[in-house]
């Protein structure tokens, strides 16, 4: 059998539905291969989106036209805050979902997307022709022939599964493993490495004793990430204050885009924690361990360590959290936050029920170490097309990050560039001065990784100004050249932002009795907008939030700006192709190496590779001032 | 001075601008070696057809015509020339090297007669600027040449070479290193939440960016001893008319360089020229006597002392012993800091008429300029006087960029010491960035990636989960 179109996404998970849908959606014949239709979107480890900064990619995703946020407030069973007392720019979101139901939105959203078709299939290698990319081949010999291919395989690529001293292929909990495309890829000059990543225990609801845990609700009104899911619930909401008979509000009959009301009550989360003996177990084991045993051979997320790295690394800390969250509505699956391990499974059930409330859990599936393939993302552009294989494009895990957000992240961004090259039309490329998505992407295709890649706050050098209440705003420009939001959405945004800077200008202006300017009085801490004397009635609540945070941050993101301006011009100056790393000879050899592989495509991205000193810059600058290539004493 | 303009042949004088032995005008570019031949008379074969890495004897000549070497041709100077081949010379292009028997005069016609020859006047640093540019020093090191260059004594090029070695930078890592331990404990608060984390210290961060605050200070400190170190000490004489400032200044330089006269008024402008006291650069300044004048050109030197003893490191003020202290004297004196003067009475053996306590705050010298050995005490004081700039081995010194940085570092890591100071969790996100900022201005010294430094930093030492 053989398929044509124009874009094929290699893999269902986070990156490959948020790539599959904004290739669709900018009107490109898509196609979306998939081992199990059923796995679209599955949440294979935690069931919540959002967390630390990772909550600011959501809010991009919804600002240039994603799915995640939405989907994440519809299948949404519990709604946090987190970082509140600690200002705006670090301010984060976080969801519980219901796994099945996130899922099964997201399935529902690949099937009624134009121009979507979904495919089972494991793709077993690419089709090049004299090394131009044709396309991909599945495992039953059928061929998918596509102008761009997105890789967004996760785990699967040779992903070996460890239970204590047992391993057994696999790209998941019950899924195959894919090997052929790493031969694929390493033929085409990629290079492979292994990670490893892992996932606790899951327990059965009904096992556990939750009056020896602390309970913790979710937050009403929901803090949700989607504008679609603000919108709805404050239309609601201002129906029912005005007593009306739901003339304009319509009630949704559940289903899969819909699967509950967005009114529906809360699942509560509960807190536990380890114990001395649960230390102790651990600490016995550890030769049991798969990590600790010498089975794996991969390196695992520092950030999210297992708890046998968090027992032989911490060995200070008596205990560590424990967060008893549900997997779903209609599931009774526990989610176990803070145990994943890879011990053989007595030494997981002893250990378990060493966990206050845990003492009677019943286990339904064990904890589980993954290793995987992944390929070194400074081999991509920042567009995320390889620089090996035309119109071949990577993103998500396989590029070293962890998270689905991250993943998401990648995957749009590789997805709307696969297919504006399908159009003709230029890649988009995101400055890390502008979004989250841009940190990332220009960190891993700069520096590469050699652990699992996760986001924080304090990878981005402009904190203060990409926050996620502005994300909608600050990323407007760019959302509008990508072009997968309505008009009506853009123009509603573009107002917004007029009032904003109308409103932040008349506040100068204005003065109260005692000389003092309105914008003074707002930048003091505890002054809000409408507590004013001269504010306007008619602003909204998202206009008012943003005259207030832009306010009281004003002096520092002048000077976050001042710095971005000091290394703007190394941003623009632009790297021109003729140039030689090899022939520069007063260059280190450590930065000919770097500057070769890597091929920064400006100063400013130069800068960043680990390695290359200030000294190589200006070497660089200087020779581009040149204007023409170096050779060895040439006209000197 | 822009890129692209290496085909130039440019010279320059090599040496201080002074008496010295030997003076050197350097030549470097591709004409480098046909302008040897055409300036420079030598026995066969010229310059261009001699190996690198040789010197000839012989003459600088005046003029093409009649030829160079030939007879009638006028000698500018008798000189040893140097030949360098590219590579292997100090630029990595064709050098040639002029000593000359010293003088600045002579050393200036040596130029000028190379200038006419087509070369070009080099700019300040530009042959250390292509020694960069051919991949021959590191830019670094370009600039510890650069201050090498400019020192004016043994001790500024013991601290232009310790920079070279990494004195300044081993200084600077270690205030790095403390800002970022200090902005990880930081941004660990911040990118996890509240329950995964140790508990936030602020108190303890506040302790921390006092201490980077006065860390920074220190190295700010060095600035001052830095400059005197790279310049040498200012030392301005001051004092009414006819109070004796120029036999002064002649008699510390030991030569006649200003015109003396019992005329008061005599010395119109400053005069300056270079002192060397225990290893100790000063650059001794004569200014003109200080009095309300008429005369528009006194007037100016009056104005132009004044200025000098604004900028003074350190003040020698003469008083005249027969007379009372004046108005004058008073407000010159409060201008002068007592650890940075030395007074000096002048005319005891006319009788000494002035009261003592209004100068006691001040080491006072009593002198008589006009007997032999007069001034040896003064030296000796200030020798004791500049002696802080010269205690022990040279120490760390910075240059004009790196004060730039280290100021903006304290001053963002002092701004943000503030906003702690109020304990508002609120106030972290704001001060890391501030943090950041010095950080970052550190990292501009010492040529380390920022980035990478704090995640490790950061990421290193907490255990995180959820």
């Amino acid at each position: 059998m053989t398929v044509s179109c124009d874009v094929v996404v290699v893999g269902g998970g986070h990156a490959g539905c948020e790539a599959a849908l904004a290739s669709a959606r900018l009107g490109v014949d898509t196609v979306l291969v998939t081992m199990e239709q059923a796995a679209i979107g599955r949440m294979s480890c935690n069931p919540s989106i959002g967390g630390i900064a990772k909550s600011h990619i959501v809010f991009e995703l919804d600002a240039l036209g994603g799915e995640m946020a939405k989907n994440a407030d519809y299948t949404g069973l519990q709604f946090r805050i987190l970082n509140t007392r600690k200002g705006p720019a670090v301010r984060s979101n976080r969801a519980q979902c219901d796994k099945y139901a996130y899922s099964g939105r997201m399935l529902a959203v690949l099937q009624q997307t134009e121009g979507l078709r979904i495919i089972e299939g494991s793709v077993s290698r690419l089709i090049l022709t004299n090394g131009r990319l044709l396309g991909v081949e599945t495992i039953d010999g059928s061929h998918i022939r596509a102008n761009c291919v997105v890789i967004t395989a996760g785990t699967f690529l040779r992903g070996t599964i460890h239970i204590g001293d047992k391993s057994y292929p696999g790209g998941r909990n019950g899924e195959p493993a894919a090997s052929g495309l790493s031969d694929s890829l390493e033929a085409l000059g990629i290079r492979i490495a292994r990670l490893k990543t892992g996932t606790p225990p899951r327990l059965h609801a009904d096992s556990l004793n939750y009056a020896a845990m602390q309970i913790q609700p979710g937050l009403v009104p929901p803090p949700f990430f989607s504008h679609a899911a603000r919108t709805e619930w404050q239309m609601f909401h201002v129906e029912h204050r005005q007593g009306s008979d739901s003339v304009f509000h319509v009630e949704h009959p559940p289903s899969m885009l819909r699967p509950w009301p967005l009114v529906e009550p809360q699942l509560p989360c509960y807190l536990t924690h380890t114990t001395a003996r649960t230390h102790e177990i651990v600490r016995s084991n550890l030769g049991r361990s798969s990590l600790y045993g010498g089975f794996i051979a991969g390196t695992g997320v520092r950030y999210c360590p297992s708890l046998e790295d968090k027992i032989v690394k911490f060995a200070d800390r008596e205990q560590h959290h424990v967060f008893i969250e549900p997997e779903g509505r209609n599931t009774p699956s526990i989610y176990p936050n803070g145990i994943s391990n890879s011990l053989p499974e007595d030494v997981q059930l002893e250990m378990v029920r060493s966990i206050p409330g845990l003492e009677n859990a019943r286990i339904l599936d064990w904890a589980y170490a993954i290793e995987y393939d992944f390929a070194d993302p400074t081999q991509l552009m920042p567009s995320l097309e390889s620089k090996l294989c035309e119109h071949l494009y990577l993103a998500g895990q396989i590029n070293g990050t962890t998270g689905y957000e991250e993943a998401a992240g990648q995957g749009f961004i590789a997805g709307v560039n696969a297919a504006r090259n399908c159009l003709g039309r230029p890649p988009v490329v995101m400055p890390r001065q502008e979004s989250y998505i841009g940190v990332m992407i220009d960190d891993l295709v700069t520096k590469g990784t050699s652990e699992p890649y996760r986001m924080f706050t304090s990878r981005a050098e402009h904190r203060l100004a990409l926050r996620q209440d502005n994300a909608r705003f600050r990323l407007h420009a760019r959302a509008k050249d990508i072009g997968l939001l309505s008009d009506a959405h853009l123009a509603e945004t573009e107002r917004k932002v007029g009032e904003i800077n109308g409103e932040i200008e008349r506040l100068s202006t204005k003065w109260d009795e005692d000389g003092i300017s309105l914008i003074q009085m707002l930048r003091r801490p505890d002054v809000g907008y409408r507590s004013l004397s001269g504010a306007l009635a008619g602003l909204s609540d998202d206009v008012v939030e943003q005259i207030e945070i832009t306010t009281k941050y004003a002096g520092y993101i002048v000077r976050e700006e001042q710095q971005i301006a000091r290394s703007r011009h190394l941003e623009e100056q632009a790297i021109p192709a003729w140039i030689d790393y090899k022939a520069i000879t007063s260059l280190r050899k450590e930065s000919i190496e770097k500057l070769s592989r890597i091929r920064p495509l400006n100063l400013g991205q130069a800068s960043r590779i680990a390695g290359v000193n200030p000294t190589d810059i200006s070497l660089l600058a200087l020779v581009i001032r040149r204007g023409k290539p170096w050779t060895e004493g040439a006209g000197c | 001075m822009s890129i692209g303009d290496e085909k130039d042949t440019i010279a320059g004088i090599a040496t201080a601008q002074g008496e010295g032995g030997i003076s050197i005008v350097r030549v470097s570019g591709p004409a480098a070696l046909a302008i040897a031949d055409s300036v420079f008379a030598c026995h066969s074969p010229p310059p261009s057809r001699r190996d690198g890495g040789t010197f000839v004897h012989g003459q600088v000549t005046a003029g093409d015509n009649p030829p160079a070497g030939g007879p009638g041709a006028t000698v500018v100077d008798e000189a040893v020339l140097l030949i360098f081949r590219a590579p292997r010379s100090y630029t990595r292009e064709d050098v040639v090297e002029i000593q000359g028997h010293g003088g600045v005069v002579s050393a200036q016609r040596v130029l000028r007669r190379v200038l006419d020859a087509g070369a070009r006047l080099a700019e300040p640093g530009e042959f250390t600027k292509r020694a960069f540019i051919n991949g021959r020093i590191d830019l670094t090191q370009a600039e510890a040449v650069l201050d090498l260059i400019r020192a004016g004594s043994d001790r500024a090029a013991a601290a232009a070479i310790e920079q070279l070695g990494g004195a300044l930078t081993s200084w600077v890592t270690t205030t790095y290193d403390d800002l970022l331990s200090l902005v990880g404990g930081l941004e660990v608060g911040l990118d996890f939440p509240d329950d995964e984390m140790p508990p936030l210290l602020i108190e303890e961060s506040c302790r921390m960016a006092d201490a980077v605050g006065r860390q920074l200070d220190r190295l700010l400190g060095t600035w001052d001893e830095g400059h005197v170190v790279r310049d040498g000490v200012l030392t301005v004489i001051s004092g009414k008319p006819n109070v004796g400032k120029s036999t002064l200044f002649n008699a510390l330089l030991g030569t006649d360089r200003a015109i003396v006269a019992d005329h008061p008024g005599t010395t119109r402008d400053t005069l300056e020229e270079r002192l060397i006291i225990d290893g100790i650069l000063l650059r001794l300044v004569d200014t003109a006597g200080l009095r309300d004048t008429d005369c528009v050109i006194e007037h100016q030197g009056v104005l132009r002392a004044k200025q000098q003893m604004q900028k003074a490191d350190l003040h020698i003020h003469i008083l005249d012993a027969s007379q009372p202290l004046d108005r004058t004297d008073r407000e010159s004196l409060s201008l002068m800091p007592p650890d940075r003067t030395i007074v000096v009475l002048n005319k005891v053996d006319l009788g000494v008429t002035i009261e003592p306590s209004s100068i006691a705050e001040y080491p006072v010298i009593s002198a008589c300029f006009l007997k032999p050995g007069a001034v040896d005490n003064l030296k000796t004081t200030l020798a004791s006087r500049i002696a802080r700039y010269s205690g022990g081995p040279a120490r760390v010194t910075i240059s004009e960029r790196h004060r730039q940085a280290i100021l903006a570092a304290s001053v963002d890591t002092r701004e943000a010491m503030s906003l702690l100071a109020h304990g508002r969790e609120e106030a972290i996100a704001p001060a890391v960035s501030l943090l950041r900022s010095a950080a970052e201005e550190l990292a501009m010294i010492t040529g380390r990636v920022y980035h990478d430094d704090l995640l490790d930093r950061v990421f290193s030492r907490f255990c995180i989960g959820k």
